[in-house]
């Protein structure tokens, strides 16, 4: 699959990019107990992908050479920013019912999604396609694109793992400690939105939320601190797009399902393997 | 004590979203005190003292430290451990160290002589075999004491804690008080608790505020929990 020679060798690679990406953001969605944000983001990136195309298509926006992903990457991202930035707000704020907003945020996305998209001839030209998830063409410029962005992701977890960290496990703490906690989330939910819409444009929102959630879950079941918690997340991720790549390929399936069917099976297997283990442990005195 | 003040309130509102829960608030916490803070569920501790640590804004009047120029101290802070979410698979060295995390800029590690100075706060409170263990798992005097390190590893001027020994056992909670009793002693910090145990409280602190329906009620630990100022304050009849 990584021969020079083979067609889809940079969908292999975006394959790989999102499998290592999205966890790693995913574990903070997961610890903030933000899954559902999970699920609502993914949508409301591909409605912002509808939204631009809907624009172009009203001649409201002028038309680009090649600028197809410009402006699908230009709506995925202003949408989940913006849902992002203001679903944190209200949480933080600790008012009405959080699973409430999201809900309904994800199913006016959906809903809006499919009427944008359905008298819009760049639909039947492609976009469904990407929206379902269909890593078929990708090229150089877009996997130049997806790595540079998720570097920079990567790059910034890093550098301010300690702060992002501190905020969302005791934001009291940190006010303590004179750190600006509006300003670190807004940082940590910028990345988050980042990678989501760069995940959606290659793999749609269903492989996005799957490679979001399942992998940290899986590391979840084994980690006893966050190096190990973040390295087996992204580990699993990588694993699973890779093995999902290859089945896909070779019985000539769709890639994003295989991914997410075959996360689901290694999550299942790893809970019963943790069960087995912790059941064949004695018991403590 | 050394005789001067820590904090003084001048006037001062507190509450929360606009609610005032205590309000005209003049005080004036000790120096090197071990100060003990008493009331009844919903009497406004929690408020009173999120409101020192910058948590929550004054909703009136103005908070003074005029033992520093002006300048807040450094503070510790060691909360409710219920408000902190077992989800996170942080190893107790791990929270530990975010005690640290005031004194080390955004995009830099921390380093090893920090990463010392934490063992070392880990060691002062007790809990140096718990360094590896998930601190999700630890019992809750166990918590309490990581608590305290993370506390201790920011170099605390001035350390508040609320509720440290709410829902330990009664061993548990002798060892953790008597650990901030050795705190307080040794390193001369200026400590402020919330406890609802009278007996604890006639024991180790030195300085009382004591919430009483919309009061606060200031004094000497000998001043007002002696036996009849408790039975005045709560309205009891003594035989």
């Amino acid at each position: 699959m990584f021969s020079p020679d083979f067609l889809l060798r940079n969908s292999v690679y975006v394959s790989l990019l999102i499998g290592a990406a999205c966890p790693l953001v995913g574990v903070y969605l997961v610890l903030r107990r933000l899954v559902f944000m999970g699920v609502a983001l993914p949508q409301i990136s591909s409605c912002g992908i509808a939204f631009a195309f809907a624009l172009h298509t009203w001649g409201a926006v002028p038309h680009l050479e090649n600028g197809e992903n410009t402006l699908a990457f230009a709506g995925s991202t202003v949408f989940t920013l913006t849902a992002i930035l203001v679903l944190s707000f209200l949480e933080r704020r600790g008012r009405g019912l959080v699973e409430g907003r999201i809900g309904t945020a994800y199913v006016l996305a959906g809903a809006w999604s499919v009427l944008l998209l359905v008298k819009n001839p760049f639909g039947e030209h492609g976009l469904l396609d990407r929206l379902k998830g269909e890593i078929i063409a990708v090229s150089n410029s877009d996997l130049a694109w997806t790595a540079g962005a998720f570097a920079l992701v990567l790059i910034c977890l890093l550098l301010f793992q300690k702060e992002f960290m501190l905020v969302s496990f005791d934001p009291e703490m940190a006010v303590t400690l004179k750190k600006n906690v509006v300003v670190w989330d807004a940082l940590l939910f910028l990345l988050i939105g980042l990678t989501i819409s760069m995940s959606v444009l290659s793999v749609g929102p269903l492989v996005t939320f799957g490679f979001l959630l399942i992998p940290p879950l899986i590391a979840r079941l084994f980690a006893a601190n966050m190096r190990q918690f973040a390295l087996l997340a992204v580990g699993s991720g990588v694993a699973s797009s890779l093995a999902g790549f290859y089945i896909a390929l070779r019985w000539d399936l769709p890639v994003g399902a295989v991914d997410v069917a075959l996360l689901g099976v290694v999550f299942a297997v790893m809970c019963a393997g943790k069960k087995i283990f912790s059941m064949s442990r004695p018991a403590p005195v | 004590m050394t005789g001067d003040i820590l904090l003084k309130f001048d006037n001062v509102a507190v509450g929360y979203d606009r609610h005032v829960v205590l309000s005209d608030l003049q005080l004036a916490l000790p120096q090197g005190g071990f100060i003990g803070l008493l009331g009844a569920n919903g009497s406004g501790k929690s408020t009173l003292i999120k409101t020192i640590l910058g948590i929550l804004p004054p909703l009136g009047g103005r908070l003074e430290f005029p033992s520093h120029q002006g300048r807040a101290p450094v503070l510790g802070y060691v909360p409710q451990r219920e408000s902190l979410d077992s989800i996170f698979p942080l190893s107790s060295f791990e929270v530990v160290l975010m005690g640290v995390c005031g004194r080390v800029g955004p995009g830099l590690r921390i380093g090893a002589e920090e990463k010392n100075f934490a063992r070392q706060c880990l060691h002062a409170a007790g809990a140096e075999n718990l360094s590896r263990q998930p601190f999700a798992q630890l019992s809750g005097g166990q918590k309490q004491r990581v608590l305290i390190a993370r506390a201790l590893a920011a170099q605390p001027e001035f350390l508040l804690l609320d509720e440290p020994t709410a829902g330990i056992d009664a061993v548990a909670s002798l060892a953790v008080m008597e650990l901030l009793s050795r705190i307080h002693r040794e390193q001369g910090l200026t400590i402020l608790l919330v406890n609802h145990d009278l007996r604890v409280m006639q024991k180790y602190a030195n300085h009382v505020l004591w919430l009483h329906e919309g009061r606060v009620l200031e004094g000497t630990a000998h001043e007002l929990l002696n036996r009849d100022k408790i039975a005045e304050i709560l309205g009891w009849q003594l035989h």
